[in-house]
C-alpha cells in the first residue's frame, strides 16, 4: 500500500508513512498530519501501541463507524486528501475518519443583520451547517444529498430539500446544471452560482445566498432547494423570486404591520436609488417644467454656481460615493469610519460651498446610498447599483420620458427571467406550466 | 387565472385615448355619437360576453391554433394574416400616436424619430418576449399605473372646473342617429376580450371567467369619461378644436400638493407604460398570428430564452413603425385611425362568428358521427 501512496504522492514531503510494529503486529500507516485532528492518537495509535490488544483491535476495527474497509487503491488518494488515515494490517486496507475541524461554533450573522431574529450564521464546516440546518428543520424528510465539485479542489457540496415538498421538476433541472458545472477550483459560493445560472442572466441574481440557517429553513418549508458548500459561509437558494432578495428575516417575526410597512418602505427605497439621480439629470436638463415653479427655481438656485452640465455633476457625486462604499468595504474596520466621515461629511459639504456640486445633488446621492443600503440582499443590492448608471445614460438622451420607457422595460425583464423554471417576477402564479414542469430539455 | 382576463380589458379601455377615440367621438358630438355611444355599450358587453363564452370551449388555444385545427390551411393562413395584422397596426398607430404627443407637450425640440425609436425598441423588447413573461409584465405594469390614472380620472370628475351644464347640453344629443365611425369608435373601448385571441393559450381548462360584469362596468365608465370630461373642460364647441383632446384636458388639472404642479406630466408618465403595454401586447399577439402560419408551429407561451424568429418579426414591426411615420402625417393618421377602428370592428364581429361556426360544425360531426354509432 505505501508503496502505491508514495508513488501518486511523490513530493508531497507533509505525507506521513510509516510502517508501524507494536511487536505483534505490522501496520502500514500513511496520512497528512496537517488535515488530521487528535483523535488518531486516542482512536487509532493509542489501542495499537501500549493498550494493544489484538481481538479488542480487530473488534474496533470492525464495530467503529469511523474505520472503513477500502481495498480499491483508486480511491486512496482522495480518501488521504479529504483528512482519512489509511492503515494496512495484513492484506486488508482501512480508513480512518480523523478529518480536522477548525470550526466548532456557529458564527454571527455579519452581512444579514436581524434585530430579533437568531444571530447564528452558516460557517465554513459543512458538518456544523448541516447541524444548524436540521436543529431548525427538524424533520425526517429532510434530503441530503452529497455532491462534489472541482476539479483541482474537490469541494464537497450537499443540496438539501425536503422529499415531500419540493418540486421534482426543479430538482431535476438542478441536477442537469449540476452535472454541466466544470471548475477548477470551488472556493466560494458565488462560483457555483455563476455556473449555475445560464449566461442570459445578467443584470439580476436568480439564486439566493444567504448565510441564514432560519432562512433556509423557512425556504426550505417553500418546497425550494438549498445548497451547502464546503468552505462557504453563505448557502445557495433555489427557486426564487424577486420578493425573496426584498425580504429581511425579521419580516418574519415581526408583526404585520410592521413587516408590511417595511417592506412597502424597501420597494420604495429601490424605486429611489433607481430612478432619483437619473430624474435629477432629466429634471435640470430637460424638463424643469415638471416640477412646480417653485421647486424649480429652488433646484435651479442651488445649480447657479455649478459651472457644467448636470450629468457631469451627477456623475462626480456618484464617482465619489461608489468608491467611498468600495472603500470602506474594503478597509479595516478602525480606519472605515473614518474614510466614511472625511469622505461622506466633509468632502460633500467643501465640495457643495466650493460650487462644485449643488446642495440638491448632495441629498440625492445621499437618498441614492442609503436606500441602496436599506436593499436586504447584497447581490440584489450590486444589480440596483449597476442598473441605476443605464438610468442614468437613457436620462441624458431622452429625459423623463426616457426614464419611464427603460423602466418599462426593466419590468418586462424581470418578468422574462425564469429561476430554475419557475417565473422570477409575477404576483401569485399557480404552479402548474412552468417551464420545468413543461419542458425539462429546454431551458 | 381570469383575473389576467380582466387586465386586457381595463387597459385595453384606458388606452382608447392613444388612438383618437375622444377625437373621433368629439367630431360627431352633434350627430350621432352620444346615440352611437348607448348602442356601443350595449353592442359591446354583449359581444365581449359572447366572444369570450366562445373562447373558452376551446381551452388552452388561442384563435390561431384554433383556425389551424378546424380550417382548411389557406383559409386558416389568410385569417391568421388577417389578424396579425388588424393587431399589428393598432400597435403602430398607439406608438406612433403617443410619441408625437411627446413630440408635442414633452420634449419639442427634440428628433421626432429619435423618440419613435425609443418606443419601437421598447416594443419590440417588450413583445419578443414569450406570452407568459408578457401577461406577468402586464399585470404588474397596469397595478402600477392604472389606480394613478384612475385617480387622475376622478380628479377630474370632481374637479370644480367642470363644467356640468355642457356636459347635459352634449348628453341630450341623444336623438340624433347615431353615426357609424363613432360606434365602431366606442365599441372599441369594450374590446379588451379580444386579447384572449392568444391569451386563452394560458387559460387551463376549466377555467371559468367570473364577475362578468366588470366589463360593462368598467368600460362604461371609460367611454363616458373620455367623452363627457373634455366636453366639460373646454365646452362643447372648443372640444372639437383639439387633436391631443385627452393631453390638453389632463392640462386643466392641477395638483395641490406634491411636486408635479400639472396633471399633464403625471398624465404622460403614466400612459408611456399604458401605451407600451398596449404596443407590447398587439405586437406580441400579431408575432404569435405570423408565428402560426408556419407549417410546424407548436403554440409555446413558456419559452425562456425566447427563439430568434421572435427578435426578427418583432423588428420587422419596428421597421414598419418608422415606415408609417415617414409616410403619415396629421390628417394621414386620423384616416388611418379611423378606418382601423371600423376594420377592427368587422373583424370584432367575424371572430364570434367564425368561432360559433365551429363549434356548430363540431357538434353536429360529434352528433352524425354518435348517429352512426348507435
Amino acid at each position: 500500500m505505501l508503496e502505491q501512496i508514495k508513488q501518486q504522492f511523490q513530493d508531497a514531503t507533509d505525507l506521513f508513512t510509516d510502517t508501524l510494529d507494536n511487536g505483534y503486529w505490522h501496520m502500514e500507516i500513511a496520512y497528512f498530519p496537517a488535515l488530521c485532528d487528535e483523535h488518531i492518537k486516542d482512536g487509532l495509535l493509542v489501542p495499537f501501541s501500549y493498550r494493544f490488544d489484538p481481538d479488542e483491535f480487530r473488534r474496533m476495527l470492525h464495530a467503529n463507524p469511523k474505520f472503513a474497509k477500502t481495498d480499491k487503491p483508486e480511491g486512496w488518494a482522495s480518501l488521504l486528501l479529504k483528512g482519512f488515515v489509511l492503515i494496512r494490517i495484513g492484506d486488508d486496507c482501512y480508513s480512518f475518519k480523523s478529518d480536522r475541524t477548525l470550526v466548532t461554533e456557529p458564527d454571527t450573522t455579519q452581512v444579514e443583520a436581524s434585530l430579533e431574529g437568531p444571530q447564528s450564521a452558516f460557517t465554513e464546516s459543512l458538518d456544523l451547517n448541516l447541524y444548524l440546518l436540521r436543529f431548525r428543520y427538524n424533520v425526517p424528510t429532510l434530503t441530503v444529498e452529497p455532491f462534489e465539485k472541482g476539479n483541482f479542489s474537490n469541494t464537497a457540496i450537499q443540496v438539501v430539500y425536503d422529499r415531500k415538498l419540493v418540486n421534482r421538476d426543479v430538482l431535476e433541472l438542478l441536477y442537469k446544471q449540476m452535472e454541466k458545472v466544470d471548475l477548477d477550483l470551488l472556493l466560494s459560493s458565488g462560483q457555483l452560482v455563476k455556473s449555475l445560472t445560464d449566461k442570459s442572466h445578467r443584470f439580476f441574481p436568480t439564486l439566493l445566498q444567504t448565510e441564514r440557517p432560519d432562512r433556509v429553513a423557512s425556504m426550505l418549508r417553500k418546497g425550494k432547494i438549498a445548497i451547502l458548500i464546503n468552505g462557504s459561509r453563505l448557502a445557495i437558494l433555489l427557486p426564487v423570486r424577486l420578493y425573496d432578495f426584498m425580504n429581511a428575516m425579521d419580516d418574519y417575526y415581526d408583526s404585520f404591520w410592521i413587516s408590511r410597512l417595511l417592506a412597502t418602505m424597501r420597494y420604495i427605497a429601490v424605486f429611489l436609488t433607481l430612478v432619483l439621480p437619473a430624474a435629477y439629470i432629466a429634471i435640470v436638463s430637460y424638463n424643469p417644467e415638471i416640477f412646480r415653479v417653485q421647486l424649480a427655481f429652488t433646484i435651479d438656485g442651488s445649480r447657479a454656481g455649478v459651472p457644467y452640465p448636470s450629468f457631469i455633476e451627477v456623475f462626480i457625486m456618484l464617482f465619489m460615493i461608489e468608491a467611498l462604499i468600495e472603500a470602506s468595504i474594503r478597509l479595516p474596520r478602525f480606519v472605515g469610519s473614518t474614510a466614511t466621515t472625511v469622505g461622506g461629511l466633509i468632502l460633500g459639504q467643501a465640495a457643495q460651498q466650493a460650487g462644485l456640486v449643488s446642495s440638491i445633488m448632495i441629498i440625492v446621492t445621499s437618498v441614492v446610498a442609503i436606500s441602496n443600503f436599506v436593499i436586504p440582499n447584497s447581490a440584489f443590492s450590486q444589480s440596483i447599483r449597476v442598473l441605476k448608471y443605464l438610468f442614468l445614460i437613457i436620462s441624458m438622451i431622452y429625459g423623463i420620458s426616457g426614464v419611464a420607457v427603460l423602466f418599462f422595460a426593466m419590468i418586462v425583464y424581470l418578468c422574462s427571467l425564469r429561476s430554475f423554471g419557475e417565473p422570477y417576477f409575477a404576483f401569485f402564479t399557480p404552479h402548474q406550466r412552468d417551464l420545468a414542469s413543461q419542458a425539462p430539455g429546454k431551458r | 387565472m381570469a383575473r389576467y382576463y380582466y387586465y386586457h380589458v381595463i387597459y385595453v379601455g384606458m388606452i382608447n385615448i392613444m388612438l383618437f377615440v375622444p377625437w373621433i367621438l368629439e367630431q360627431h358630438r352633434f350627430n350621432g355619437a352620444v346615440s352611437a355611444m348607448v348602442i356601443a355599450i350595449v353592442f359591446g358587453t354583449v359581444l365581449a360576453y359572447v366572444t369570450t363564452s366562445l373562447f373558452l370551449r376551446f381551452p388552452g388555444m388561442g384563435l390561431a391554433d384554433i383556425l389551424n385545427n378546424l380550417l382548411p390551411r389557406g383559409i386558416a393562413v389568410t385569417l391568421n394574416l388577417i389578424g396579425a395584422f388588424i393587431w399589428l397596426t393598432a400597435g403602430i398607430l398607439v406608438i406612433y400616436a403617443y410619441s408625437a404627443t411627446i413630440q408635442q407637450f414633452f420634449n419639442p425640440d427634440m428628433n421626432p424619430y429619435l423618440f419613435l425609436l425609443l418606443m419601437t425598441l421598447a416594443g419590440v423588447w417588450g413583445a419578443s418576449r414569450c406570452t407568459r413573461t408578457v401577461q406577468f409584465a402586464q399585470e404588474i405594469l397596469l397595478l402600477i399605473s392604472a389606480p394613478l390614472i384612475i385617480m387622475i380620472l376622478f380628479k377630474a370628475i370632481f374637479s370644480p372646473w367642470l363644467d356640468w351644464d355642457a356636459i347635459r347640453v352634449a348628453a341630450g344629443y341623444i336623438r340624433t342617429p347615431p353615426s357609424f365611425v363613432s360606434f365602431c369608435a366606442a365599441t372599441f373601448i369594450f374590446a379588451g376580450y379580444n386579447t384572449l385571441a392568444i391569451y386563452n393559450r394560458l387559460l387551463p381548462s376549466g377555467t371559468k371567467i367570473r364577475f362578468r360584469w366588470i366589463t360593462p362596468l368598467f368600460c362604461t365608465f371609460f367611454l363616458l369619461v373620455s367623452f363627457f370630461i373634455p366636453i366639460g373642460f373646454h365646452g362643447t364647441v372648443e372640444v372639437g378644436e383639439f387633436l391631443y383632446l385627452w393631453s390638453v384636458t389632463a392640462d386643466s388639472m392641477i395638483l395641490e400638493y406634491g411636486f408635479v404642479y400639472r396633471v399633464l406630466y403625471l398624465f404622460l408618465l403614466l400612459y408611456t407604460a399604458l401605451s407600451l403595454m398596449f404596443a407590447m401586447n398587439t405586437w406580441h399577439t400579431a408575432m404569435e398570428f405570423i408565428k402560426a402560419c408556419h407549417p410546424k408551429h407548436k403554440p409555446q407561451p413558456e419559452q425562456f430564452p425566447v427563439p430568434s424568429s421572435n427578435w426578427w418579426i418583432t423588428l420587422v414591426f419596428a421597421g414598419l413603425t418608422f415606415g408609417y411615420a415617414i409616410w403619415t402625417n396629421e390628417q394621414r393618421n386620423q384616416w388611418v385611425n379611423e378606418n382601423w377602428l371600423i376594420a377592427r370592428t368587422v373583424t370584432d364581429v367575424l371572430t364570434p362568428v367564425i368561432l360559433g361556426l365551429l363549434i356548430l360544425m363540431g357538434v353536429r360531426k360529434k352528433k352524425s358521427a354518435s348517429s352512426v354509432k348507435s
